[in-house]
């Protein structure tokens, strides 16, 4: 017997119930996990999930530029690579990197880069690597959200956080937070990403129809979910380091015979008066 | 971080130093408060650039990174490992944004011959190294656009050939020194090991046995996830005779 998945949309994606197909409010989001630091290798590193997103984003650099005529003399680039694993979707996708990517690419730079201070790395490069495991609808805006946690993981210095979320349309009823299904066969999509320093956005796209009324609500709809994910990024910047002070409280340590070993530490017989740092 | 700065942290009466990230508002009061190193002004508001610990100091809002990558600066000694050889020169991972350049007559002593401008052209190979060894060098110029020059002459310098590497994030690099070298030297005289660290996170180590090394390990690597916290040294110290009764070494 063959496995098939079918891949086909429901005809109603909002209930009588006033819900949507996943249980959802109009106006809720799914939900956000995010961590940082979880890739060692890498400069700094980020990892969300979002609904049935699942994306890790990796920061090399700044470090030299290759190919070398891609370099600037006055101020550093910023690089993007946002890709799909094959098995990221219901159907393969073929690896290889194509328009879709390569345009999502461009745009998370885009959006990026004005909070970055990348003139204080001329002739360098500063590379953002997003690997989407799972994807299930407004990827690009978890990628842009995933990418600055990993930025600031690597210890870039930004001018604040950027945040991204889309809204959407669907039966004639918009929505925050679009999944697959909405994106696919819905009638609007409207993905969007504010830089926190400013207040001013930085992504906008647009696919579908929708009168100017609803764009102005759709906008407000945003503002409003986009603050709530920017409070979860902030926990998740500033929990790897809380979470070590609070266990070192809990901490007692254990108490065990000292006598024979105290006896060799002798820190005011120091053969070395060299500063510490550079002795042998 | 500099002495300053680990002493703040390490005081243990003051409350924990504040984490904060980037675009954080610091003060809105820019008539008491100066922007330091770390922070910027933006419209009326001090804001924070990295993710790091906020310190004041006299009139001055710093922060303390706890991530980033190490500028290389005239005079630093540091750790590399020669990753590309020509005849001309060696390039050497530094662990920062450019690789350094190490060039022959750099590698022995400057003779009187070589003063007059006659460098000895018999020594002036590239075959006193290999692609993989691990040099500790010192920088003799750098700069925001060119390759940071490297020497192998002086105190200390050379090539490693036995020792371990590890690297932490070069931020933490003045927690391991501690306040006037006190850490690195109760890591030393506890664990009877030679230690090296240099500003580009990179630590070399040496003991008489594997145990030793590895309990030293395991302690920078402790160092490294607590960097933020205060009262580390008796912690440490407290750390280091616990594993010792653990694993059964002296």
């Amino acid at each position: 017997m063959s496995l098939l998945i079918k891949d086909e949309s429901p005809e109603k994606l909002i209930g009588e119930d006033g819900k949507r197909l996943d249980g959802r409010d109009l106006n809720e989001l799914r939900s956000i996990k995010m961590e940082v630091g979880v890739i060692p290798n890498a400069d700094g590193s980020a990892y969300i999930e979002w609904g049935g997103n699942k994306i890790y984003a990796a920061v090399y650099g700044p470090r030299e530029v290759h190919p070398r005529h891609d370099a600037r003399p006055d101020r550093g680039i910023l690089r993007t690579f946002y890709r799909m694993t094959t098995y990221s979707v219901s159907e393969r996708k073929r690896p290889a990197p194509g328009r879709r990517e390569k345009e999502i690419s461009l745009v998370i730079k885009n959006a990026i880069e004005p909070v970055l201070f990348l003139e204080l790395y001329p002739d360098s490069a500063v590379e953002v690597y997003i690997e989407v495991i799972s994807a299930d609808g407004g990827t690009r805006c978890a990628c842009t959200t995933v990418a600055i946690l990993a930025l600031v993981d690597a210890g870039i210095p930004m001018r604040g956080l950027i945040t991204a979320v889309a809204a959407g349309k669907v039966d004639g009823k918009l929505i925050i937070d679009c999944s697959g299904d909405e994106d696919k066969s819905g009638e609007a999509d409207l993905p969007c990403a504010i830089t926190w320093y400013n207040n001013q956005i930085s992504l906008l796209q647009f696919d579908g129809i929708m009168d100017l009324e609803e764009f102005d609500r759709s906008l407000d709809l945003i503002m409003e979910a986009l603050e709530k994910i920017h409070k979860l990024q902030e926990e998740a910047l500033k929990k790897r380091y809380i979470d070590v002070r609070n266990n070192l409280k809990n901490y007692k340590p254990e108490v065990v015979p000292t006598s024979n070993i105290e006896e060799k530490i002798d820190l005011n017989n120091q053969k070395n008066q060299n500063g510490g740092d550079q002795t042998e | 971080m500099e002495i300053e700065d680990i002493e703040e942290i390490d005081n243990v009466q003051m409350k924990d130093k504040e984490i904060v990230i980037p675009g954080e508002v610091l003060s809105e009061d820019l008539t008491n408060f100066t922007p330091g190193r770390g922070t910027t002004k933006q419209g009326k508001k001090i804001i924070s650039l990295f993710v790091g610990l906020k310190v004041i100091r006299k009139n001055y809002i710093n922060v303390i990174p706890l991530r980033g990558i190490y500028t290389p600066t005239e005079g630093d000694k540091v750790i590399g490992v020669i990753i590309d050889k020509n005849p001309v020169k060696w390039t050497l991972d530094i662990n920062a944004r450019n690789c350094g350049i190490l060039k022959p007559s750099n590698t022995v002593e400057r003779t009187q011959k070589f003063k007059k401008g006659k460098p000895d052209r018999v020594r002036e190979t590239t075959e006193k190294f290999n692609v993989g060894d691990v040099l500790i060098v010192k920088i003799t110029q750098a700069d925001r656009l060119h390759r940071p020059e490297l020497t192998t002459q002086g105190k200390y310098l050379g090539k490693r050939n036995s020792g371990k590497l590890i690297e932490i994030p070069p931020p933490k690099i003045p927690r391991i020194i501690g306040r006037k070298g006190s850490m690195i030297n109760l890591l030393k005289n506890m664990t009877n090991c030679n230690i090296f660290v240099t500003q580009n996170g990179r630590i070399w180590i040496q003991g008489d046995n594997f145990e030793h090394e590895m309990l030293l390990i395991d302690t920078i690597h402790k160092i490294e996830t607590e960097a933020h916290t205060s009262g580390l040294t008796d912690r440490i110290k407290e750390f280091i005779i616990n594993e010792k009764i653990k694993r059964g070494i002296n």
